[in-house]
């Protein structure tokens, strides 16, 4: 039996109060409903590994974004020619004389071999150009890989044959080999014979160049999707009450390809960022004195800086490596959260 | 790859990136050697001047070198095949350096020093190095005894006349062409009408212009006076060819040989097999030496691998070394640092001064102010680094390269030797007077990994001073087609050239005689300068070569100093390097590399 004093004690009621939450709370969860992106969000979230390629990749765009704040800071710009500024930094064939590329608390990542451009700045600049052309290319793919190919899917019939031959013919372009012998001839289009090549000009080409034949396998995946899902309930019971073809695109499937699209994008971006680069390196992307990630590949491979000053290539790759490989884990997470069942 | 294997991968990325970063050192740059002492060397040179040797500087044979024996074989890395072997034919540099050894002129360059700076003019073939009583209008040689082809024949004065005859022929169309240019008196292509077909169809020039009265006697006869053509002679370009074994269009796979060495094989892009020629006398030759038995040539091989080879170093690299080759930009530094290397390299410059034109064609380049600007502005030092350092290019004064008799070095109007980055401040100055700041400057650059790599230093020099710098790429292969149009859209390019002699006679007239501007002609400025002209004309007559050589100073200072057309860059330079085993090496001003006559196996 139960002292009533016991009941009535003060101290009592805390435990009668704290009793109960805990109690409850599984009883919360299972009645709470999640949309897919809640359930995607909590899914990637587990995932240590694609956590942390998540925060490099923020930082990659973050530092990207700020370069110019972040070279304020820092006192330097990276068309300075320290060469010339600064001569008693480098001997006569512009090798820094300093050990390590010239690393300084002055210059942090050291001064370029040849003109002596600041390398920290120039590779911030190059990470800011670089990923600024790359996400403008995948925007662009994206979006008319959504256009092209959810309307082959769904419209079908004689757009649909269009569309997909359109694809073929351009899948069969070798890319790379059209990006270098197309690259020139746009760029030629636009310059008057008195004036430089403006760099817009060039970054237009590049990301015009990239996008004509960039956009093909997200649509053929979209073209998959949308034809798989026409055929659904839903979408013939929308149809039967009545919805308009764009509602129903709109409305109906977009929301359902949403996944495959944000796969095929964050897969997409790195192999831009590495297209570009590789264009660059073979001097048809950005050229000298603008700063470009390939661009600075291809310095760091000439006979002065693996002769003189093989620290100079550590900058540009190391910083690439991390990005692509944490791309690519960013890419196989977001993809496991979506779909946890598939296999890769 | 399955899931579990993702987070190995990531973890092997990042040490794989750990492990670049630890190897990731670096030792910094050379320290830059003292140009101090070289320009007093180049100084006390020039004014020494070339001079024409006599009978006896031209009595061979040649004087011995020290440590010298007979025997070994040489392997020469060169980068690109001969294309041509006729002496006709030849105006390229490697194919000169290989002339040396297999054809002889009527002229040649004798070394007076043991260090290949000191030279002069003796008789090849001919008994000295010509003589005149007039001027220069008349040349009188007289052929040596015991001169023969590799086949045993003699050469006689039919071969020297056949040799000049067949330069009018339509089909030798590569060589210099200075001399025909002399005996038809007129400038350009035209000479060619005064022989159409050469000596093959029956027509011979006539006596009025080239004479043998007998075997041994050739007379050459001018209108104008031509003291240079001891010099011209000298040129690989004018080497003897044969009458009787002359096969035309086949001579250039298959010359008949004077010099040491004849030819044993010849693969055209991959190999080159020289033999000692038993029918050369050394008493008769006053410059050349029979050390080696054999030369065997390589081909397709670059500046780096002719270098790495060399630097191994064993086998047959150790008696290796390249006529034309020099050591690549990438390992210059590391082998001049080198103590050990020092006795295997050789330095010393090539013919070709480098030069910013000023297309004075252009409107807004009319202003003397403007181009004073541009003097001043431009940074050399963009130019120096692009090919190397001050081992490779030597910032430059004048138009007169340190290898021509006339060169001075202490002329530098605009300071470019103190102030090799340039003088912004100076030039901004210039540019505020003349009410021109921020004046759009069209910069024309060829487009190789040099000239990109020079161009953009320089535009951002040339804009410190308040020029508007558009920089327009030329392709490499057409560069010298597309700035040597008349009507071209740049304002600044850079050019260099080289001189044919040691006498500036072969660089200011093409250059700066403002009547030659045509579209192909070398004229790239556009100078059209009536002192200029005039001077040309009244120098070019000047028959003492010392003389001269002042004179012609006189006007490349009035070119650099009073019109400002053309901003001297660069004095070319280059390092070589040989095997362990080879000697005599010596670095050849006038043939601007090894000299290959002296060479022998240690």
């Amino acid at each position: 039996m139960t002292s009533p004093i016991d009941i009535e004690g003060g101290g009592t009621s805390v435990v009668v109060d704290g009793e109960p939450e805990p109690k409850k709370k599984p009883e919360e969860q299972q009645l709470v409903g999640r949309s897919p992106g809640q359930l995607m969000w909590i899914r990637f979230r587990r995932d240590r590994a694609g956590v942390i390629s998540a925060c490099v990749v923020i930082f990659f765009f973050v530092i990207g974004l700020a370069a110019p704040l972040i070279s304020k800071l820092y006192g330097k710009n990276p068309y300075t020619v320290y060469a010339d500024e600064r001569p008693e930094l480098f001997d006569s064939a512009g090798v820094p004389l300093q050990p390590n590329g010239g690393i300084s608390g002055e210059f942090w990542f050291g001064l370029e071999p040849g003109n002596g451009y600041d390398v920290f700045t120039k590779l911030l600049y190059g990470i800011r150009n670089s990923l600024m052309i790359s996400l403008a290319v995948t925007v662009a793919t994206v979006v008319t890989g959504i256009l092209l190919g959810v309307a082959a899917g769904y419209l079908g019939g004689k757009p649909d044959f269009w569309i997909s031959r359109l694809v073929d013919f351009l899948l069969a372009f070798p890319a790379q080999l059209f990006f270098i012998a197309s690259m020139p001839v746009v760029v030629s289009l636009f310059v008057s014979p008195r004036d430089e090549t403006p760099v817009y000009v060039r970054v237009v080409a590049l990301i015009a160049v990239q996008w004509v034949l960039g956009w093909m396998s997200l649509a053929r995946i979209l073209r998959g999707t949308t034809l798989a899902l026409r055929e659904r309930e839903f979408i013939e019971a929308a149809k039967v009450s009545g919805a308009p073809p764009g509602r129903i695109i709109r409305k109906e499937i977009l929301p359902n390809v949403v996944t495959p699209i944000l796969v095929q994008s964050t897969y997409m971006l790195p192999n831009f960022v590495t297209a570009e680069a590789g264009l660059s390196f073979l001097g048809v992307g950005i050229v000298e004195p603008t700063p470009d990630w390939g661009q600075m590949f291809s310095k760091a491979s000439t006979e002065l800086v693996m002769q003189n000053d093989i620290t100079y290539m550590f900058f540009p790759g190391i910083s690439m490596i991390i990005f692509i490989v944490a791309f690519n884990l960013l890419g196989d997470s977001v993809r496991d959260a979506f779909d946890p069942k598939s296999e890769r | 790859m399955g899931k579990g294997g993702r987070p190995a991968y990531a973890a092997l990325s990042l040490l794989a990136a750990g492990a670049l970063v630890l190897t990731g050192c670096s030792e910094g740059g050379s320290k830059g050697s003292s140009n101090d002492k070289e320009n007093e060397e180049n100084a006390a040179r020039q004014q020494e001047g070339i001079d024409f040797g006599d009978a006896k500087a031209s009595t061979g044979p040649a004087a011995e070198i020290s440590g010298a024996k007979p025997g070994g074989t040489v392997t020469v890395l060169q980068r690109d095949s001969f294309a041509h072997l006729d002496p006709g034919q030849i105006y390229v540099s490697d194919e000169m350096a290989l002339s040396q050894l297999i054809h002889r002129g009527l002229t040649s360059y004798k070394a007076t020093s043991d260090d290949g700076k000191k030279h002069e003019v003796v008789g090849d073939l001919a008994t000295d190095s010509g003589e005149t009583t007039d001027g220069g209008k008349t040349w009188t040689y007289k052929l040596k005894d015991g001169i023969k082809w590799a086949d045993g024949s003699a050469i006689t004065a039919a071969d020297v006349r056949h040799t000049f005859e067949r330069l009018f022929a339509p089909f030798v169309s590569n060589g210099p062409t200075y001399i025909q240019q002399w005996m038809a008196n007129t400038p350009g292509a035209e000479y060619r009408k005064l022989l159409p077909d050469g000596p093959y169809k029956g027509k011979h020039l006539p006596d009025s212009v080239l004479s043998t009265p007998d075997d041994k006697t050739i007379v050459f006869k001018f209108e104008q006076a031509k003291p240079d053509l001891p010099y011209a002679l000298a040129m690989a370009g004018y080497s003897m060819v044969s009458e009787k074994k002359d096969t035309k269009e086949k001579y250039d796979k298959a010359p008949m040989a004077a010099g040491p060495y004849k030819i044993q094989e010849f693969k055209s892009g991959k190999s080159m097999t020289l033999v000692k020629n038993t029918n050369w006398d050394p008493k008769t030759d006053a410059v050349r030496h029979q050390y080696v038995d054999q030369f065997n040539f390589e081909f397709n091989k670059q500046f780096e691998d002719s270098t790495k080879a060399i630097l191994d170093d064993s086998g047959a690299n150790a008696t290796a070394i390249s006529f034309s080759n020099q050591v690549d930009a990438g390992n210059l530094s590391k082998v001049l640092a080198d103590a050990a290397l020092k006795p295997r390299t050789v330095s010393g410059y090539q013919p070709y001064v480098g030069q910013m034109n000023i297309n004075l064609s252009q409107p807004e380049m009319q202003d003397k102010a403007v181009r004073e600007a541009i003097a001043y502005a431009l940074p050399i030092t963009p130019f120096v680094r692009a090919f190397g350092g001050t081992d490779a290019m030597e910032v430059a004064g004048g138009l007169i390269s340190p290898t021509v008799s006339g060169y001075d070095p202490t002329f530098d109007p605009f300071g470019k030797k103190k102030k090799p980055a340039g003088d912004p401040a100076k030039a901004k100055e210039l540019l505020e007077k003349a009410g021109k700041t921020g004046l759009k400057l069209t910069f024309g650059y060829i487009n190789t990994p040099e000239g990109q790599q020079y161009s953009t230093a320089m535009a951002a020099g040339l804009e410190k001073a308040g020029f508007d710098v558009q920089r327009q790429e030329i392709p490499a292969e057409t560069y010298y087609d597309q700035v040597s149009k008349v009507k071209n859209n740049y304002d600044i390019f850079h050019t260099a050239w080289g001189a044919d002699w040691p006498s500036a006679s072969t660089v200011i007239p093409p250059l700066y005689d403002g009547r030659q501007i045509q579209d192909g002609a070398s004229n790239y400025s556009h100078i059209n300068d009536e002192k200029v002209n005039a001077d040309i004309d009244r120098v070019s007559a000047i028959t003492d070569p010392v003389k001269a050589a002042a004179e012609w100073n006189k006007i490349n200072e009035y070119i650099v100093k009073d019109v400002v057309s053309n901003i001297p860059t660069a004095y070319y330079k280059q390092t070589q390097i040989a095997g362990s085993k080879i000697g005599g090496l010596v670095y050849d001003d006038v043939i601007g590399g090894v000299d290959p006559r002296r060479l022998f196996v240690k």
